[in-house]
């Protein structure tokens, strides 16, 4: 395939809840269907829920992620939620990061800037709910920082550092676990380790915004495979300046570009979580999660 | 205690504060002549007298405070002071126009910061005060908003200057409170000083309460006509729950919490006992961020699932609308003068007090060289630090305060410190003066109107140096009286004049909770009559050490423990009797029941009459605190006494007063079958076994279950088992009978509602077999003794008791429970 060529995708994510007792009434927000990018065009998007609900709306959410509500008002032991999407992605322009401004220069820039992007852009430099904003933070990214330093390139340090520093371990963090703990433990999965540098940059005063979705489950023809293909990824973007929102995956230690599929972002995991609902009754449940990205020829 | 007879308003005033009694000169000022007067005619004594029947009226009506952490914190009373506060028309005229500007602005300010957002663009708000906010709510942006205006009940913090300016202290915009403490201050003072409060012109409080009972109907977006209204409280725990039950009781709403209340096909139901009835209107006193764990906090057990997507799709209206406690932010009051002129162009009328938002890196020099003038506050909610009084810090503290402002300057304010005027406040001897703030309120009345409520909440402090007023620390209130020219035109909210009323006879509507907690109510009250009848006939006998006495105490002993939920019947002594009794031995313990019951009755406050509410209370106060000793043998048939006595006074007034809605069968089925279970189990321990004389047992157990007269007219002085027990379980005439209770049961489940449920059949048919066994049972056959037993009669009651366990269960199951506990789902 000639360099440059878009490549397609076909995302299944399905999601599968099994409960002990029956569920009467169930309220979901889902944001399973992906958002579309300047290098990313979603072709088609299908959202299969069983049971039916009896209710269905669709709409784009504060931060122009589309998001789906739907209400199962019979009587289940078991949802499924199937989202089926085809994509083109093409990859992203190269990043000179040598060319991008100096990291103090671009906070003192957006300090004072109240356009509308540039209200959209100084959003993601506060704390938010799952990204507190502490001084244990821009002392870790410190290093990476050092006075002058084009952010790019800062960024694609911190990124490898976090990528080295920090144990890809499944099964240990949850939803709830604290990035303050994820920092002290240097352990957690892709979800951790994106909200984790977003607090590292936000300490610094610096934009970054939450990304949630995939990467392809099969390795290109002589790559390896990535880490975390086999449920939905996360990472983040970082605002370089004119270079604009740049993602970077500390979990693979990548620069993100046509092997990653773009679903939401926001400011943090709250903002974005594919699967959220609110059920009555149920009493134990089970869920099973089965990602699969392949490449379409 | 002695008083002086005369009472003196001669409290020195304060220096450097604005009296609001006498002006500099010490002069009376005018508006306060005709209360002074009133008060100084009455003198001490009888102010103290009619105080003293007012506190009474106010413990009475159950009005309380709940202050957290507080041993005693649930269901304080509330602290009320005699003398009102006075303001004179044309003052408060003024005020009120502030008030209503203030409101418009606001509402204004959330309309743009929730849309458009030209505000933040202009820098007219800095962006941080918004996008930095935790409870800026994302999910709330571009939402439509009825009759397009955010806030329909404002409440402003207020204190006036030495100078006699009023200050704004803090807006209240979300859910604001206090509004029903204020209207019962005004019931409570204006009885107290009836002659002063005719002859002063005060301005009556009803037409704002009017107002604002339009204004939410007129919020509906559907039935427009008869739009059902509820108020959400977050329940019992609440500080001002109070209010809650209050307010919603004045103004018709259904007072409802989280768990009452689901949202299906995007609009907001209410579960009652006959089915969800539709939600027009939900008026909220809990915080935004907690009313939709769907949407918003997820962690949140007080709201409604789906409720903000009701909301956007406009099947229901919130009041105030969520999201608009953004503007409660105290950073915002430095940027007011500046928004009002931009958004209404108009000066701001009220100012705020002086405040410096610390993210302008000038405005935080100006704090740091200033600090020991300035008060430093959080910016926003959830941070989690008391104001700090810079006067009062050392220079390390300050330096560790201000490192911590540095750090975060966007999330931090510093204001100047007013020195609040002072009041006379009487404190059962003397006139003292305090410090106080005033909260004032104003009501949206559409088209961008606002009117304030003649009249206001007032706070005073506790101590005269004190810097902080507030109920949390347990300073005072005060009415408030605005005084007018004419006379006030009476008006009430009982109905809205010539308007016609819809009859109705209703009741179904009834929410499944109140449903639940009647039951239960029911079940408890009577559960503490059964515990008090069987204790007195044991404190009869307890002293009495005759053979044939030692049989009935056994018998008496284990209906006893069987009712209150012992394993094992203890020793018939008197002091492990009396430990018994009045310990926390179980959870069906007296005292475990008595608690329960009050928690009950304090959740039902909106639903039970207040002289129901003040049997239920006193019930409470007849049971000593639990580290009180255990009383003595004549104390404890004393306390006994009392009790029975309270407890008629419920059957009676509480449940013939009750229309026979669905409201009164359940508390009735509660009582019922409670009573049934009672019977059952005390002719069980009476009757199962046999001694060779058993004319005691007959005996204590005709008088336990008080049909000692009605056996002796019938049957004279001979005790014989076959009449008793014909009395006690298959007399249909007499309301003691076991008969006589399933037969309600009965009556009772053929009357509830069939709509909501399919399987009324279980509880039916249930109540229908034990009735049927009870009447067809042969009392001569049930009374036949073999070796000792009466195995048959044993045999029925238990079949009984296990029938009336199920009937408990079918009716949870049919009516009461909420299918389930809502939980939360979330997957990657």
């Amino acid at each position: 395939m000639p360099p440059g060529a878009p490549l397609r995708y076909r995302v299944t994510h399905s999601t599968t809840y099994s409960y002990e007792e029956l569920v009467s009434i169930g309220h979901n927000e889902v944001r399973l269907e992906p958002r579309g990018t300047p290098t990313e065009t979603c072709l088609s998007t299908e959202l299969a829920i069983e049971p039916t609900p009896a209710l269905r709306a669709s709409e784009r959410d504060y931060f122009g992620n589309p998001t789906s509500f739907f209400t199962l008002q019979e009587p289940h032991h078991r949802m499924v939620i199937v989202a089926t999407s085809e994509l083109e992605v093409v990859a992203s322009p190269r990043l000179v990061a040598e060319a991008t401004p100096a990291w103090e220069e671009l906070c003192d820039h957006l300090r004072g800037d109240c356009s509308r992007e540039g209200l959209r852009v100084r959003e993601m430099t506060f704390e938010s709910p799952l990204v507190p904003i502490a001084s244990a933070f821009a002392d870790y990214a410190r290093p990476s920082f050092l006075p002058g330093r084009p952010i790019a390139e800062a960024v694609l340090d911190l990124t490898r550092r976090v990528h080295a520093d920090f144990k890809y371990r499944p099964g240990v963090t949850s939803i709830t676990t604290p990035v303050a703990e994820v920092l002290e433990q240097r352990i957690g999965v892709c979800q951790d380790f994106a909200q984790l540098e977003i607090a590292c940059l936000r300490a610094l005063g610096l934009p970054a915004r939450y990304v949630s979705g995939y990467i392809r489950t099969s390795p290109a023809p002589g790559a390896t495979a990535l880490v975390g293909a086999d449920a939905s990824h996360a990472w983040l973007a970082v605002f370089c300046g004119d270079a604009g929102w740049v993602g970077v995956d500390p979990t693979n230690d990548l620069v993100v570009s046509d092997q990653h599929v773009t679903v939401a972002w926001g400011r943090d995991y709250g903002d974005v979580s594919p699967v959220k609902g609110v059920v009555l009754g149920g009493g134990g449940h089970t869920v099973e999660v089965a990602v699969h990205v392949e490449p379409l020829t | 205690m002695t008083r002086s007879e005369t009472l003196r308003f001669d409290a020195e005033a304060v220096p450097g504060r604005h009296d609001e009694l006498r002006t500099s000169s010490g002069v009376l000022r005018a508006h306060w002549d005709p209360l002074v007067r009133a008060l100084s005619g009455m003198g001490s004594s009888e102010l103290g007298r009619r105080w003293e029947s007012a506190r009474r009226l106010i413990h009475d009506n159950g009005v309380t405070y709940n202050v957290y952490g507080d041993p005693r914190g649930m269901d304080r009373p509330w602290q009320l002071d005699p003398i009102p506060l006075v303001l004179h028309a044309g003052e408060w005229d003024s005020l009120g126009a502030g008030l209503a500007q203030r409101a418009r602005l606001l509402d204004a300010i959330l309309a743009d910061v929730y849309g458009p957002q030209r505000l933040l663009r202009d820098e007219l708000i800095p962006a941080e005060l918004v996008l930095a906010h935790p409870t800026y709510l994302r999910p709330c942006h571009g939402m439509r908003i009825p009759i397009a205006s955010w806030l329909q009940l404002y409440a402003a913090d207020l204190a006036r200057a030495p100078d006699g300016q009023w200050w704004v202290l803090a807006d209240r915009t979300q859910a604001p409170s206090g509004a029903g403490y204020a209207l019962e201050n005004r019931l409570v003072v204006s009885r107290t000083l009836s002659e002063a409060f005719r002859e002063g012109r005060v301005e009556r409080l009803a037409g704002f309460f009017a107002r604002l009972r339009d204004t939410l109907r007129g919020l509906a977006p559907h039935h427009r006509d008869n739009p059902r209204i509820a108020l959400l409280t977050p329940g019992p725990y609440n500080e001002t729950y109070f209010e809650h039950a209050y307010l919603a009781r004045y103004l018709g709403l259904s007072l409802v919490e989280g768990g009452d209340l689901t949202v299906r096909d995007r609009a907001l139901y209410l579960k009652t006992l006959g089915g969800l009835e539709q939600v027009d209107v939900l008026m909220r006193r809990v915080d935004d961020v907690f009313c939709d764990p769907l949407s918003l906090r997820s962690d949140s057990s007080l709201g409604v699932a789906g409720l903000l997507h009701a909301v956007r799709a406009g099947n229901v209206a919130v009041a105030n609308a969520l999201g608009s406690g953004l503007v409660e932010t105290p950073a915002l009051l430095a940027f007011l003068p500046g928004l009002c002129k931009a958004l209404l162009g108009e000066e701001l009328m009220l100012p705020s007090v002086a405040t410096w938002w610390c993210g302008h890196e000038s405005a935080l020099e100006y704090v740091e060289e200033h600090l020991e003038e300035l008060v430093i506050k959080p910016a926003f909610p959830g941070l989690r630090m008391e104001p700090q009084f810079g006067a009062g810090l050392s220079a390390d503290q300050r330096a560790s305060l201000l490192a911590r402002v540095r750090a975060r300057p966007h999330a931090f304010v510093a204001q100047e410190q007013v020195a609040l005027s002072t009041a006379p406040v009487w404190d059962g001897e003397r006139v003292q003066a305090r410090n106080l703030v005033l909260r004032g309120y104003a009501v949206a009345t559409g088209q961008g109107d606002w009117e304030a409520m003649p009249g206001g909440l007032t706070r005073v402090s506790s101590a005269s140096d004190s810097l902080v007023v507030s109920m949390q620390r347990g300073g005072g209130s005060k009415d408030t009286w605005v005084t007018c020219e004419q006379l006030p035109l009476p008006l009430t909210l009982l109905r809205p004049a010539g308007a016609p009323i819809e009859l109705s006879r209703g009741g179904t509507e009834l929410p499944s909770r109140v449903a639940d907690n009647l039951f239960w109510l029911g079940r408890y009250m009577e559960r503490v009559e059964g515990t008090a009848r069987i204790a007195r006939g044991l404190l009869a006998r307890v002293s009495d050490e005759s053979s044939e006495t030692e049989a009935v105490l056994e018998a008496l002993l284990a209906a006893l423990s069987r009712h209150i939920g012992l394993e094992t019947p203890p020793a018939p002594d008197e002091d492990t009797f009396l430990v018994l009794l009045f310990g926390e031995v179980s959870a069906r313990s007296l005292r475990a029941t008595l608690a329960a019951i009050h928690q009950l009755a304090f959740s039902l406050r909106d639903q039970i009459s207040l002289d129901t509410w003040r049997v239920l209370s006193e019930l409470k106060q007849d049971l000593a605190d639990s580290d009180a000793p255990v009383p003595t043998l004549p104390e404890a048939n004393e306390i006994l006494n009392r009790m029975i006595v309270r407890l008629s006074a419920w059957s009676g007034l509480a449940m013939d007063s009750m229309t026979r809605t669905l409201g009164w069968r359940f508390a009735d089925m509660g009582r019922r079958l409670e009573r049934s279970i009672w019977t059952a189990t005390l002719l069980g321990a009476c009757l199962g076994e046999t001694h060779e004389d058993e004319a005691p047992r007959l005996e204590a157990l005709l008088e336990v279950a008080e049909s000692a007269i009605t056996y002796r007219r019938r049957y004279g002085g001979e005790l014989q088992a076959v009449p008793a027990l014909d009395l006690l379980l298959t007399d249909e005439t007499n309301p003691r009978s076991l008969v006589f209770q399933l037969v309600a049961l009965d009556a009772h489940v053929a009357h509830l509602p069939a709509s909501a449920r399919a399987s009324r059949a279980g509880e039916e048919r249930i109540a229908l077999g034990a009735l049927t066994r009870a009447r067809i049972a042969d009392v001569s056959e049930l009374c036949r003794v073999e070796e000792g037993k009466r195995l048959r009669l044993s045999a029925l009651l238990e079949r009984t008791l296990d029938d009336l366990r199920a009937f408990s269960d079918a009716i949870t199951q049919s009516y009461l429970s909420h299918a389930g506990v809502a939980q939360r789902i979330e997957s990657f």
